[in-house]
This record gives structure tokens, sequence and C-alpha cells, in this order.
């Protein structure tokens, strides 16, 4: 592979990773709006809602400039997306809150996986505060915000990018 | 005649005399010693890439951390002489967290492959002035408990929450020269840890 085309598959990595953290910000503002929809009007809870709802917003602003800025085409957000579960509730709304917050972290992990040392801490950044909503939501912490429970490794597990401390 | 061909097959070859034989061996003898010695006399070997050091570091940090909330379980325990009210949720809270810690600590080791004969538990964590804010060597039961000097449920988790937050911003200081899985790993434990320090402040103000 030449310089090139390696440098081309990297950009390519990266705006993948960019839309997908995008597309989990987009998702994020159009459920927010059920979330507070759902939640009782004019309560400290509602107030948080739209807060966190402001935050994703200027999230896929940010995203879609840096996607801009490099060469990429923002993909645009859906009109509607389907919500894993129906919401009718107080409760309802607070677990999606915590879903979607969820589902951001896990995106901007894929962002942390490029080797652009700028980028990674970028993700690393807005994984810490995908995992703070979501902490505050679900009233309750979370050991490995953003990945999935099947990533982790159980003993015995020979894992292909480990650290390997072996004599060469 | 099996007998007479066992008892040759002692017999040393014509024109070895056993002092010769005996002076063979002696000569041998430190080629022998050398060969058991094995590949330390290749010299020393070389020291473990960034990435396995950093891996360390954080394995050696989490350690401390987990001795840091043993020894704050202590004085958060009731009938403990720093516990004055009739309040389960500080102790209750910090046990939560180091359970996280555990996690943590069993995922990191999972990922370092290690030669066989070396403990995780025997590294000496690099030299490294950007740790200064975590400990990196598992504390002595006594050093943990004079770091964690405050007094009362409030002091104690107050000091947890400042170890949460220097923890979790060293390990993103640390993504750098990471492999991608490593490096997700290390951002999700990050914000873990994130994630304690506000739990922890709902603990100590009561909410």
């Amino acid at each position: 592979m030449t310089s090139a085309s390696r440098q081309g598959t990297g950009s390519q990595q990266v705006l993948a990773a960019l839309q997908t953290a995008l597309a989990a910000e987009q998702a994020a503002s159009y459920g927010y709006g059920v979330v507070g929809a759902r939640l009782p009007q004019g309560s400290a809870k509602q107030g948080t809602a739209t807060a966190d709802w402001v935050a994703h917003l200027r999230a896929a602003d940010k995203l879609t400039a840096m996607i801009s800025a490099r060469g990429g085409k923002p993909v645009p957000a859906a009109v509607a997306y389907q919500l894993p579960d129906p919401v009718q509730t107080a409760t309802e709304a607070t677990a999606l809150a915590a879903l979607l917050e969820d589902r951001v972290a896990q995106a901007y992990l894929g962002i942390v996986a490029l080797p652009e040392s700028g980028l990674r801490n970028f993700g690393a950044q807005e994984v810490r505060a995908a995992a703070l909503r979501a902490a505050a939501w679900r009233g309750s912490t979370q050991a490995f915000p953003g990945l999935p429970t099947d990533s982790l490794r159980t003993a015995g597990d020979t894992p292909p990018d480990s650290a390997t401390n072996a004599a060469p | 005649m099996a007998d007479r061909s066992a008892s040759a097959g002692r017999i040393p070859a014509p024109g070895l005399s056993r002092r010769a034989l005996l002076a063979a061996s002696a000569a041998a003898l430190p080629l022998l010693v050398t060969a058991c010695r094995g590949i330390q006399v290749l010299g020393t070997p070389p020291p473990p890439p960034a990435d396995v050091r950093t891996l360390q570091s954080a394995i050696a940090a989490e350690e401390a951390m987990i001795a840091r909330y043993a020894a704050a379980l202590k004085q958060l325990a009731p009938g403990s002489t720093s516990y004055r009210t009739i309040d389960v949720a500080p102790y209750a809270s910090a046990r939560a967290v180091q359970a996280e810690h555990m996690a943590h600590l069993a995922q990191l080791k999972s990922r370092l492959i290690e030669p066989p004969g070396i403990r995780p538990s025997t590294y000496a964590p690099p030299a490294n002035p950007s740790a200064t804010s975590r400990p990196t060597s598992t504390p002595s039961p006594s050093a943990t408990s004079s770091s964690t000097g405050a007094t009362g449920p409030r002091g104690v988790l107050g000091e947890l929450e400042l170890a949460e937050q220097n923890a979790s911003d060293r390990l993103i200081a640390e993504l750098g020269e990471l492999p991608p899985s490593l490096a997700q790993l290390f951002a999700s434990i990050a914000a873990s840890e994130a994630t304690h320090v506000e739990y922890l402040r709902a603990a100590r103000q009561g909410r």
C-alpha cells in the first residue's frame, strides 16, 4: 500500500467515525424531544432534558463542521427515528435519556480508536460528557460506559491488540 | 554374549586414558554452566514498549485506588470512630464504586500478556512526572490510611472525589500511542471514574 493510499484510507476512517458520532448526536437530539415531552412540565428534570438536548445540538454542529473541514459531506438528520421502546411515562422517558447517552458514548469511542491524538482526546472528552449525563439520568454509575458487554474480556481470552510484555 | 557386549560398551575407546577423559570433562564444565544460564548471558532484556509501560502503570494505579477505597471503607464503616451518624449511604456508595474499580482492574489485567514467571504486582511503575497526581504503586495500608486523613464521612468522600478526578484526567492524558482497543478501554474507564466524582459528591451532600 502506498503512502498516499494509506493516507486516503486513514482519512476515510476518520470521516466514517465522525459520521457515526454525528448520527448518534442527531438521534439523541430527536430522542430528547420525546424525553422532554414526557417529563412533568416545568420540572427540574425537564430543565435538565432541555439542557442536554441543547448540548447534543451543539455537538452535532461541531461534528458537522469537523466533517466538512476534512472534505466530507455531513449526513443530514432523519425526519424521525424509531424509538427502542414506547415512551409514555416519566420513568420511561428517563430510561430513554440514559440509553441515548449510552449510544452517544459508544459512538464517540469510535473516534477514540483513531490514531490522531487530537481526535482521540476529543472523543474521550465526549465519552466522559455522555457518561456523566447518563449517570445523572440513571442515578447510578457504570464500570464501562460506551463499551458493549461483549467487547469486555473474560479470563482466558487473548485480545487482538493487547499490550504484549514478552521478549521479542 | 549379551553380558559381554553390555560390558564392552562401558570400556573406554582405545587410546583414551581415564586421565584424558577427566580432563576433557573439566574443560567442558564452563560451557555447560554457560548454556544453563540461557538468555541472561546475551545481555539485559530490553525495556517493555511504551504501551506496555502505560498499561502497567494503569494497573498499578487501579490497585492503589482499590487499596485507597479499602482504607476509606474502614473509616466509613458503622462503628468506626469517624462514623457519627446513622447513615449507611457513604459506606454503600464507596463500596459500590470500589466494585467498579475491581472490574476496571480485571479488564486492564486481561489486556496484558506477560511472560511466565512475572507477577503483575512486581512491576515498578514507570518514572513519569505527569503521573504524580495519582499514586502509581500499591501503597501500604498505613500509607493509604494517612492519605485518607480526612475526618468524618464527608471528608473521606471528598478525598475520594479528588482521587477519582485525577485518575480520570490521567487516563485521558495517556491515550497517546495506545492500540485502538486499549485506548477505548482507557477512555471508558476514564468516563466511569468521572461519574464516580459526581456519585460520591451526591452521597457526600446527602442527595
